[in-house]
């Protein structure tokens, strides 16, 4: 059976049982191909995909999925997942009401090119790291596209698919001048194939990376912080945590209570838009079949909205966003689509430090609190100079530097973080730099 | 799963575009997780994993590609965008890929073969078992929150390759596991406990739900009891079972040919050499009955065998794949392996224990003026090359003039897998074996490790106090 087909048969195997199921399907195919000294180093061609039940008994829900898209297999996964929500102990869950929401296709032709152009471009990125006198050694070269299917029914009326996908290359070269050596990484992201240029891409990383030689230690300090994009979307990472319908419901937001209060400079404004016709996390409808719109989440700095799904909007008693998350084989959560942290008039390096690199994120800073120490990297910018500085850490409150933002880059950047940030540069006064 | 023509067209078409050797592993899997915390279900959770991976190789590059689409037209794209991405070089092109394959079927013969299958017995009683594992661990008042998992796997295996190995297998698995948090007020400590083993449901008969909940409360109460270990070089009985856990990840995967072929192991070369204490023999074994980590043939249609990797403290064999063979020239031991269908096989543990010696044990504590005996190990962090180690014990006690006495908590064992293997002066002769989850190149599988009462003549003790 197509996924179309194993949805259908599903929803009219729950009608017939009087059972209220979601059918969810997604299947993802996944390309990439690693450069090393020319050759292809590693390489992986792959198509997964399935579907998962989730049905909803006298308000208890039990899960199950399969990969396997026979009749046999469908019809002992919906057993289970009605015999695995017999057996929880939670109640009050409900099923949304669905309607109609279409067959639509967000990728089109951007990654129909032959796979050997591909293999060529990665190549010749590769060969341009190598063929620079600093480049040591290069951790990795690759290129990767991701093309991703989704369809959802319900036996409430929900009935809908789409398809959008991705391509990038990255590479991390390790650079050598002297003493110093520097390892650093770039991604340059696209819907279309076509729009990518690996030997953009080679002078943005052999920029990136390179401008760290000769680095010498930052003496210990406030200094005025400007944070490149990367590092903005760090951040937006982990106020993600804190902006989550889930992590509201479970108790643990920082933010819990300050809807409509101040959380943020009036320069920050915060959307979440599944609807960008380029965004590449865009979709037209969410885990749960609600249809995809702009969240207005920070305006001017003011909290206007958490992320939902129907489940965790209940439980707060605040409006579903359209942010369900669900892949068959998971559970109901909460995850953003293409979340922005708008650009501003522009960001002026007077004097101060440019980080360009945080590392450790995800270990050194508590996504509850956002309390954060973080050892860095960076550029001094003085006297209309810059130079590298190494060897400083960075401690701040997450929550205490979004009120102290005062310019706004006027550029951004879409950023693979564990979900997807688009970021401009940000930069804060008074920042406390532990150095030499 | 998939049909032998099936399987013979798409080796084919890779051995005539240049590939030396093809292979097909096609698995569906289904499985099944409860888990409840205080009796209350907390997840239930039902699946099947289904797919294919292809894996060529040229010389020793080995590319691979997987799919959960196994139509002839899949994967028939699958093996021409790998000739294709290889982007024009070929390995030799051997005219026996062309006269098509004679596939010599085997399967499994049911070693281990459950009792109670899969779909027997109801959730309910399933439900019943893990209620009965949480008011088992419930030993005394402090132990407060318990959780309870019970994992079911079945697991159907088929691999196929240009040799013309046609091999089917059915591996069933079954794991209990309790964890009991126990807390008096100012203290907080854990104890786990979680058979499993290559079977269904009767794992039950053998492990009664309640005596896995006991096991873990009392575990927990024990720490709760324990003073804060001292800290020092001392003389350290290990306890069987998941104590085997240290040689495991500081001696085992030094013998894989994934770390060897790298030369990426301090044991690289030393077949023929002492390794070990004299008194150490060190076993990976495929075949133990209903053993976790066992099954008839290995993840590329090799039949499991019984290797021995160190004789009397002499390195005599490397735990190799095919690649491994190929790379390093070593004969293969059945110990390809996969999690799934998204992995290529490497080298891998299946059941790695050291055998029975002749001290009775309690003599292991005889003479030993103060030391700790170690007798439950929870997880630890290994250097992979070197074998530098740390272990945290999860149960211990302290030994004073040859007896065992209070228990302590917070002990951490540190040292090096190859020094502290040659410092074993002592193995006793209780045997016993405990399941685990192994994480590496190739994914996350089920192995025993497992041992015999030993002891080590020093170990630094890293404590509070």
């Amino acid at each position: 059976m197509t996924f179309e087909q194993a949805k259908d048969y599903l929803v009219s195997q729950a009608r017939a049982r009087s059972v209220d199921v979601e059918v969810l399907a997604n299947a993802q195919r996944r390309l990439s191909v690693s450069m090393h000294d020319g050759r292809i180093a590693e390489l992986t061609h792959a198509t997964q995909g399935g579907v998962g039940v989730r049905a909803v008994i006298d308000g208890k829900v039990g899960y199950a999925s399969t990969e396997s898209l026979d009749e046999e297999s469908l019809t002992w996964v919906l057993d289970e997942a009605i015999e695995n929500a017999a057996l929880q102990a939670g109640e009050g869950a409900v099923m949304l009401e669905g309607r109609a929401l279409g067959r639509h296709d967000l990728l089109g032709e951007g990654l129909s090119a032959p796979v050997e152009q591909k293999v060529a471009g990665i190549k010749s990125l590769e060969a341009g790291l190598r063929a620079d006198a600093r480049v040591d050694a290069i951790a990795f070269a690759s290129y990767a596209e991701t093309e991703t299917q989704a369809v959802i029914g319900s036996t409430l009326g929900a009935d809908g698919g789409y398809r959008n996908g991705y391509a990038y290359y990255a590479a991390s070269p390790v650079m050598k001048r002297g003493d110093s050596t520097k390892q650093g990484w770039d991604v340059d992201f696209s819907k279309e194939f076509h729009a990518l240029d690996p030997g953009r891409t080679t002078q943005s990383i052999l920029r990136r990376v390179g401008r760290h030689l000769g680095a010498t230690p930052l003496p210990t300090g406030r200094y005025r912080a400007y944070f490149e994009s990367e590092v903005t979307g760090a951040l937006l990472g982990l106020l993600l945590y804190s902006l989550s319908g889930k992590t509201l419901a479970e108790g643990k937001s920082r933010l819990a209570g300050k809807l409509g209060a101040r959380i943020a400079s009036d320069l920050v404004s915060i959307v979440d838009d599944p609807t960008l016709p380029d965004g590449p996390a865009s979709r037209p409808f969410d885990a749960e079949g609600t249809p995809a719109r702009r969240t207005e989440i920070v305006s001017r700095g003011v909290l206007r909205s958490f992320l939902h799904n129907s489940d965790t909007a209940r439980r707060t008693g605040q409006p579903n966003t359209g942010h369900a998350s669900r892949s068959y084989a998971s559970t109901l959560g909460v995850a953003p689509s293409n979340f922005m942290l708008e650009t501003g008039a522009g960001v002026e390096l007077t004097d101060g430090v440019i980080v360009t690199d945080l590392m450790g994120v995800h270990a050194g800073a508590n996504p509850i609190t956002g309390d954060a120490s973080l050892q860095g990297l960076g550029l001094r910018v003085e006297g209309g100079e810059t130079r590298p500085v190494e060897n400083f850490a960075l401690s701040f409150n997450l929550f205490s530097l979004l009120e102290r933002i005062d310019e706004i880059g006027a550029e951004s950047k879409w950023l693979p973080m564990s979900n997807l940030v688009r970021a401009p540069m940000i930069a804060l006064d008074d920042l406390s730099f532990s150095g030499a | 799963m998939i049909t032998p023509a099936t399987a013979e067209t798409v080796l084919t078409t890779a051995r005539t575009g240049g590939a030396d050797f093809a292979e097909l592993y096609v698995e569906r899997w289904r499985r099944r997780s409860l888990r409840t915390i205080d009796a209350k279900v907390e997840e239930a959770n039902s699946a099947i994993e289904f797919g294919g991976g292809l894996r060529l190789f040229f010389g020793t590059d080995v590319v691979y590609a997987f799919t959960n689409d196994l139509s002839d037209a899949s994967l028939g794209a699958l093996v021409e965008t790998l000739l294709r991405l290889r982007d024009g070089e070929t390995g030799r092109v051997d005219a026996a890929g062309r006269g098509g394959l004679d596939l010599r079927r085997a399967s499994a013969t049911g070693l281990h073969a459950p009792l109670v299958t899969f779909d027997e017995r109801d959730k309910g009683w399933r439900l019943e078992r893990l209620r009965e594992l949480d008011a088992g661990a419930r030993v005394e008042p402090p132990v407060r929150q318990v959780e309870g998992r019970l994992l079911e796997w079945e697991q159907d295996v088929l691999v196929a390759n240009s040799e013309g190995a046609w091999v089917t297998d059915r591996r069933v698995r079954t794991r209990c596991v309790a964890s009991a948090i126990a807390t008096d007020g100012d203290q907080t400590q854990t104890g786990h406990h979680g058979p499993g083993l290559s079977m269904g449901l009767e794992l039950f008969d053998r492990h009664p739900a309640a005596d896995i909940g006991r096991v873990a409360g009392e575990q927990a109460m024990a720490n709760l009891r324990g003073k804060p270990a001292p800290a020092g070089t001392m003389p350290v009985v290990i306890g069987n079972a998941f104590g085997g856990v240290i040689f495991h990840e500081a001696l085992g995967h030094l013998v894989e040919t994934t770390a060897v072929a790298r030369k990426a192991s301090v044991l690289t070369d030393k077949v023929g050499e002492r390794v070990a204490s004299p008194v150490v023999t060190y076993v990976d074994d495929g075949t133990t009955p209903n053993g976790w980590g066992s099954s008839e043939f290995d993840d590329e249609a090799a039949p499991t065998e019984r290797t021995v990797l160190i004789d009397r403290g002499i390195l005599v064999s490397y735990m190799v794949d095919r690649l491994g063979a190929l790379q390093t020239g070593y004969r293969p031991t059945g110990s390809g392996r996969r999690q799934d269908y998204t992995f290529a096989p490497t080298s891998r543990m299946r059941n790695t224990f050291i055998t029975p010696g002749e001290t009775p044990r309690d003599d292991l504590f005889a003479g030993i003026e103060r030391g700790l005996y170690a007798k439950a190990l929870g997880g630890g962090q290994v250097m992979p090359g070197s074998g530098e180690y740390n272990f945290a014990v999860t149960e211990g006690y302290m030994i004073r003039d040859g007896r065992i006495e209070e228990s302590v908590r917070g002990a951490m064992l540190v040292g090096k897998g190859p020094d502290t293997i040659m410092k074993v002066d002592a193995v006793s002769d209780d045997l016993t074996t405990s399941p685990g989850m192994c994480g590496s190149r190739s994914g996350s599988l089920p192995v025993e490790v497992g041992q015999p009462h030993l002891r080590v003549s020093e170990i630094v003790v890293g404590g509070e106090a």
